[in-house]
């Protein structure tokens, strides 16, 4: 090959255009989210007074799937408990856990076995038994054989007396008013069938009671990566496509479902790694081929905080996690793409994700990797290979930036000016090698998703600093 | 290697793009940290201002809240009266009657009243809700046509709080102009209903059932669901009526309405229903009006394919004043294994309540 080589050229400028069109297509969701929080921030004024209940609200269970949680289960439940809502109540699925989780649930909240006629309406692993706390009359734990995390919400499910439910990771921190806020979609609107909060960074953060009281910044670089990574997943990446209706994930760390919807389109999928996700294209795939008008909104609150993993290996096991469950998500539902119903989910989402976040791994890796080569054999003059880096940095950059807007135009919980500085120098740290980093792991995720395997709980060391601080 | 200071742009117009992509990006990032750091210092302002307000008209509105008689007020400057009334409506929530009357009265002392209907007809969308609460508060009776004009804006949040301010200032004529429209909005959420009613069942009763009389059989349902969660009694000839309606959408809102013994026995009737739905409504029913008659129906209802109809028979059994433990164990005992577990979790229920 030359410089002057046509196939060069070629690839040279698709190269580019991928980059510039991928952020491209951030960009406007940006400027979708920018528009929602404005119209957010126009009722502040009624978030800001005290909330007063009717006892209309609907009431909800909260499914919490737990898998060897011993250190953390019972500081979670706790916080669970004390949420503020008017009618709830707190469902611990115990998936077979080695450790001793069923233990220190049963000693914690005095659980005694509950005789209770246990519906199936979904299919489960086998459920052996089912406590209740004489402590707390809104608890109850399912103990069941391990099946995995999608498994044991849908044992929830079938155990769940309220007609919305509402999932959370046994390790989230949640806001005291987050239900309050995550309902609100449904309060007005009947064919609201989902609604997903924005889940937050928890390193660093002071917890108190099972509560955050303070906001604070990780030590760790890969966890302060992280905080920024969030904000622009979930400031823009899923406000901009609830716009529209076309947001194609709700994290399994904190969202609210109505239980019949989900019934009726099957559940979650059992062995999923991306349950999640997988569920919540299921519901656009199915409910617009059955012609079912629905809604699934984001809620940009932060109310949910998570323990995101401080060190490269952890990191890096999330990360081929969560592609694989992206791709299974995508390669189950390949209905949906172009559909004849599909509307923004299956004509605009589902071939965005598809090209930008699926093979993105891929198209970014390979981009990298022919550009580099392509300037050491001298195929690219060094201009067209610094104008690469250039346009991809820059737009990197700008993108962060604009998750940085976003938070500080809504929420700015990080109000100390060093804070300020430490994001605003993580922005632009992060295009220097933790992107090109979480790209080649997406890389693997995708291959080993190709290559097939059996899904598991995804494994995490908790550090749980924030337990210390319980009072 | 070439050095930095060699860049040329290439004469590829593709990649001129690209460049002036990159340039525009980089801009566009300074553009976004200057936005940050102006938001930053006009919000650190904000608070200091807050803060200086808050310490000089907090102590003066908790002395309108005790009754005591205020002097002359300090001065509100133009710029801090949307602030004044946020604090205003912070301690206006928490108080009533003559405290509530107490706050009004310093508020229309600093002319807020006449400024908050100025925001109300004139001010964009945070500053018109922010009047409508004050508004509302007020009981500002020449507010009214703006306010009854922003319940039928499309926009929910400011529509259903214009809705409370109205029946804040007057019920009975806002349930007498609005009723109609209330049984139509299904965009309003019905726990802010609830409590926006919640002082105002009387006014609001008999329009309501009126409104129900005229309303098109495609609408009734949400609205008989509406009314029936407000718990508002319809005329028994009327609920009779929804209750032997072909339409099951109409029988399964008008059941939850049947708090009343003179319907009991079209409740009876629906036990039959082959829509598991309305036997669910039929039996939640019975729980409250059944007799000793309606034991052995329930019963039968114990048995019954649906998990939920089940289970609201065994609570509807439970519920019944007059059957004692025993015969409930007796009943458990005797029942197949469908009914006897059904009532056994129920039964623990119960204890655990």
């Amino acid at each position: 090959m030359t410089p002057d080589s046509p196939l060069v050229q070629v690839i040279t400028v698709c190269v580019l255009a991928y980059f510039i069109l991928l952020n491209g297509g951030y960009l406007l969701l940006n400027f979708l989210a920018m528009f929602a929080l404005r119209r957010r921030a126009q009722e502040a004024v009624l978030d800001e007074l005290p909330q007063v209940y009717s006892a209309l609200e609907p009431p909800i269970s909260i499914l919490v799937p737990a898998y060897n949680e011993e250190a953390t289960i019972a500081a979670s439940v706790r916080s669970m408990l004390q949420l503020s809502y008017s009618e709830m109540e707190v469902i611990v699925i115990n998936d077979g856990s080695s450790d001793r989780t069923l233990q220190v649930l049963t000693d914690e909240f005095s659980l005694v076995p509950f005789p209770e006629a246990y519906r199936i309406q979904l299919e489960t692993s086998p459920v052996r038994a089912i406590y209740r706390s004489t402590r707390f009359p809104n608890l109850r734990v399912i103990d069941k054989a391990n099946g995995g995390k999608a498994d044991s919400l849908n044992a929830g499910i079938n155990a769940a007396r309220y007609p919305l439910f509402c999932g959370v990771d046994a390790d989230s921190i949640l806001q005291r008013d987050s239900l309050q806020r995550l309902v609100r979609p449904f309060l007005g609107d009947p064919h609201m069938v989902a609604s997903g909060g924005t889940v937050r960074i928890a390193n660093g953060c002071e917890v108190r009671g099972g509560f955050l009281t303070r906001v604070g910044m990780p030590r760790s670089p890969w966890a302060l990566f992280q905080v920024v990574e969030y904000l622009r997943a979930f400031l823009f990446g899923r406000l901009g496509w609830s716009v529209i209706n076309g947001m194609l994930i709700i994290s399994g760390a904190f969202g609210l479902f109505r239980k019949e919807t989900v019934v009726a389109v099957g559940g979650y999928t059992p062995k999923s790694i991306g349950e999640d996700m997988e569920l919540v294209v299921r519901m656009h795939r199915k409910l617009r081929a059955r012609g079912i008008p629905y809604k699934i909104e984001f809620v940009p609150d932060p109310v949910c905080w998570t323990e995101a993993p401080e060190d490269r290996k952890q990191l890096r096991n999330q990360r081929i996690r969560w592609q694989r469950g992206l791709s299974e998500s995508l390669s189950s539902n390949w209905g949906l793409m172009f559909s004849r119903h599909g509307g923004v989910a299956g004509w605009l989402a589902f071939p965005f994700f598809i090209l930008f976040e699926w093979l993105g791994a891929l198209v970014e890796m390979l981009g990298y990797l022919f550009m580099a080569v392509a300037w050491w054999q001298g195929w690219i003059s060094w201009e067209s290979f610094a104008i690469f880096l250039f346009v991809a940095v820059g737009l990197g950059i700008l993108l962060s930036a604009f998750g940085l807007l976003l938070e500080e135009i809504s929420f700015h919980l990080y109000q100390r000016p060093g804070q300020l500085l430490l994001l605003a120098a993580v922005v632009i740290a992060e295009n220097f090698g933790y992107r090109q980093l979480n790209s080649w792991w997406r890389l693997v995720g995708l291959y080993r998703w190709a290559r097939g395997g059996e899904a598991k709980w995804g494994v995490m060391t908790r550090k749980a600093s924030w337990q210390r601080d319980i009072t | 290697m070439e050095s930095i200071l060699d860049f040329r742009l290439p004469a590829n117009i593709y990649l001129q793009a690209a460049f002036w992509a990159g340039i525009s990006a980089l801009g566009l990032t300074l553009l976004v940290g200057l936005q940050i750091i102006a938001l930053r210092m006009s919000m650190r302002r904000t608070q200091r201002r807050e803060q200086a307000l808050t310490l000089k008209w907090r102590p003066l509105l908790n002395a309108a809240i005790a009754g005591e008689e205020l002097g002359n007020l300090p001065e509100l400057p133009w710029r801090d009266r949307v602030l004044f009334i946020k604090l205003w409506l912070h301690l206006q929530q928490a108080v009533r009657g003559e405290a509530s009357e107490g706050l009004n009265a310093i508020a229309r002392r600093l002319g807020c009243d006449e400024h908050m209907r100025k925001l109300l007809v004139s001010g964009n969308r945070a500053e018109r809700l922010l009047a409508t609460l004050a508004l509302g508060h007020m009981r500002d009776r020449e507010s009214w046509p703006a306010l009854a004009r922003a319940v039928h804006a499309a926009d929910s949040a400011s529509s259903v709080h214009a809705l409370w301010a109205l029946v804040q200032t007057d019920a009975a004529r806002a349930a007498y102009e609005m009723a109609p429209l209330l049984l139509r909005r299904d965009d309003w959420p019905l726990s802010q209903l609830g409590n926006i009613l919640q002082n105002a069942r009387s006014e609001w009763q008999p329009v309501l059932a009126e409104a129900l009389s005229r309303t098109s059989p495609e609408e009734l349902p949400p609205a008989l669901r509406l009314v029936a969660a407000l718990r508002i009694d319809l005329p028994q000839a009327q609920l009779q009526a929804y209750l032997d309606s072909p339409h099951v959408d109409v029988v399964l809102a008008a059941l939850r309405l049947a708090r009343s013994p003179h319907v009991i026995g079209q409740v009876r009737r629906h036990l039959e229903s082959t829509d598991w739905r309305i036997r669910l409504q039929a039996v939640r029913a019975l729980g409250e009006l059944g007799d000793r008659s309606d034991v052995a129906r329930l019963r039968t209802l114990l048995s019954d394919p649906e998990w939920w109809v089940r289970y609201r028979a065994a609570q509807a059994l439970l519920a019944l004043p007059f059957l004692t433990e025993a015969e409930l164990a007796q009943l458990r005992d005797s029942s197949d294994r469908y009914a006897a577990d059904m009532l056994t979790q129920v039964l623990a229920e119960k204890e655990a309540a």
